[in-house]
């Protein structure tokens, strides 16, 4: 029977066939050139939307909060390799407001090197050399903070953080506004800080790939992070040499990197 | 991803086994036999697309042992998370798929399988609904039967009541369907696509048993999945299934065939540029009721499918349904 010998054939053949098929080839080492990364920062408060006016969030400590407001500034951005090799974003254009009302709350950072990106530093907020540059100095970016409310003043500096809504606890039980307008207050009080987060998989960026790093942000943090702030103790917190480092220590610790997108095209 | 790669172990150790075992086996049967009573869970790789999760396990319909020709309609309902956070909205989807089937005998011992599928998909994003349609992946599979049922005659002369088939079979599904990779955005379902657009590697097996007019079978196939040409490549899908059945022929000779069964799929992490995927293996358990009928050269059947234990994409997909109906013309 001629299927006795066909048999065998078909099997070695397949066999061969599959095996020859397990390829592992790395395209990672032919990246060149350069590219735009889009970062997206997804707020939400303790594992929910942040749904501004329209939904209610519950802190530790039974506070109570409507959020109508989160508008913070980040800056400075620093991509890191998996060498550990450190690309600055141009300083100058390194300062964005991320506003939930506004819906800004996607960067885009053009001609970035090529490079497969493991881990991202940034600033919250505006650094004292930034400030120091004077009114001047600023550019564009001071007309864009006044327009979302993040200066108080040129003298008083910009809000890093402006963080309002209402809220009721169990000894406020009609609802109570509430502002936390945290920043460095000229230069008496720096409150600039920076964090480092890291990429759950590798950003990779070449002449053909523009990533989209997706950062989920918790703004839980902000009254409920390491420090515990009490909105029944004060409800209004805007230069307050305590409260204020306070909530820009907690700001540091609300983003993380939910997940990347790799690819050719830079939407969402 | 450890079961999968346990299993890949397993489909290959099998395979060899089976190709040693075929070198030293002798020529024992080789008629074709057709017993009225003895069905065959037949592997039918419905394309992984519409994608991830769909086809798979509902592949095999109860079909007789004979070869055919036919169609077949498969209904899908999934729901999907769009955003990240846990009140974010679930978007409802809904796969279809049309395909042309056969079974066509090359020899006694070998039937080739093959499966054009078309799909046409469509989901409400909250933006606004999306539809895409278009030709499926085309994956053309060989069985060879290791293990023929005997041929004895009409079901109430059988002399043997108890009977069994085993077959194996390697098959390809082609990139014949187009993969968008912009359809393959945010956090939602990285499946709606009409095609993986990669060349897929198929193993599979196949065993059943009967004795009178009960029957039972056990099927699993494996999919070997590559890379797109866009750089994406699905995770590998591991299929399983149990059904047991009874056979009710009447006295027109036409045969009714109730089945129920289980039937799982298990999906490894999909890569994007050789990185993985967060949040895209995962696996489902179905439950499984059909019917499948008779009459003269032609069958047809229904099945529904209804998850069990589900676990897709972290909790990020989730199965609601299943429901195939074909109708084929015996050759």
């Amino acid at each position: 029977m001629i299927t006795k010998y066909i048999k065998p054939l078909i099997f070695t053949t397949l066999i061969t066939f599959f095996t020859a098929c397990s390829s592992d080839d790395d395209n990672v080492n032919e990246l060149s050139g350069q590219n735009a990364v889009a970062i997206d920062f997804d707020n939400g408060v303790n594992g929910d939307d942040l749904l501004l006016a329209s939904a209610t969030y519950t802190k530790t400590n039974a506070e109570i909060l409507t959020i109508t407001r989160l508008n913070y500034i980040v800056s400075n951005f620093v991509l890191i390799d998996a060498n550990g090799n450190e690309y600055t974003y141009p300083k100058d254009e390194s300062y964005f407001i991320i506003s939930e009302e506004n819906d800004n709350t996607e960067i885009n950072l053009p001609n970035i090197p090529a490079g497969e990106y493991v881990a991202m530093r940034f600033g919250i907020g505006v650094d004292q050399d930034k400030y120091q540059q004077g009114a001047e100095g600023q550019g564009d970016f001071l007309q864009k903070a006044e327009d979302s409310f993040m200066m108080w003043s040129w003298q008083a500096g910009y809000k890093f953080l402006n963080f309002e809504g209402t809220f009721t606890s169990e000894t406020v039980t009609e609802a109570a506004n509430f502002k936390i307008h945290m920043g460095s207050h000229g230069s008496s009080l720096d409150n600039y800080k920076e964090v480092t987060v890291q990429l759950p998989t590798s950003a990779l960026v070449s002449d053909n790939l523009s990533p989209v790093i997706h950062v989920g942000v918790d703004a839980n943090k902000l009254l409920d992070g390491s420090n515990k702030i009490k909105l029944s103790e004060k409800a209004v917190v805007m230069v307050d040499e305590v409260k204020s480092p306070q909530i820009a220590e907690n700001a540091t610790e609300m983003f993380r990197v939910d997940h990347v997108h790799n690819g050719e095209q830079i939407q969402h | 991803m450890n079961v999968l790669q346990n299993i890949k172990k397993y489909a290959w150790s099998l395979l060899l086994f089976v190709s040693i075992y075929q070198v030293k086996a002798t020529e024992k049967d080789s008629i074709s036999v057709f017993s009225k009573n003895h069905f065959i869970f037949e592997y039918y790789d419905c394309d992984v697309c519409g994608c991830g999760s769909s086809g798979g396990s509902m592949g095999y319909g109860t079909i007789g042992n004979a070869n055919f020709v036919g169609v077949r309609y498969i209904h899908q309902e999934y729901r999907s998370k769009q955003g990240i956070y846990n009140n974010s909205p679930w978007i409802d989807e809904n796969f279809n798929t049309l395909q042309a089937w056969a079974r066509i005998p090359l020899s006694s011992k070998i039937q080739i399988n093959a499966i054009v599928p078309y799909h046409f998909h469509e989901r409400e994003l909250i933006d606004g609904s999306q539809k895409i349609d278009g030709l499926g992946d085309i994956s053309i599979i060989g069985f060879y039967k290791l293990i023929t049922p005997q041929l004895d005659g009409l079901l109430p002369e059988q002399k043997t009541l108890f009977k069994h088939n085993l077959e194996v079979g390697a098959g390809l599904k082609l990139p014949t369907g187009e993969y968008h990779g912009e359809n393959n955005q945010g956090s939602v379902n990285p499946s709606f696509q009409v095609g993986t657009g990669s060349w897929d590697v198929l193993l599979a097996g196949d065993y059943s048993v009967s004795y009178k007019n009960w029957g039972a079978g056990v099927m699993a196939n494996y999919t070997f999945k590559t890379k797109n040409d866009e750089e994406y490549q699905f995770g590998d899908q591991f299929n399983y299934g149990l059904n047991v059945y009874r056979s009710y022929t009447t006295m027109k000779m036409q045969t009714f065939t109730p089945v129920i069964g289980i039937a799982g799929e298990i999906f490894g992490e999909n890569e994007s540029y050789g990185l993985g995927v967060q949040d895209t293996k995962g696996n489902v358990l179905f439950s499984r009721l059909g019917l499948e009928s008779n009459f003269g050269k032609f069958s047809a059947g229904v099945n529904v499918m209804l998850p069990l234990v589900q676990d897709l994409n972290s909790g990020n997909v989730e199965v609601k349904s299943r429901l195939g109906i074909h109708f084929n013309f015996n050759i």
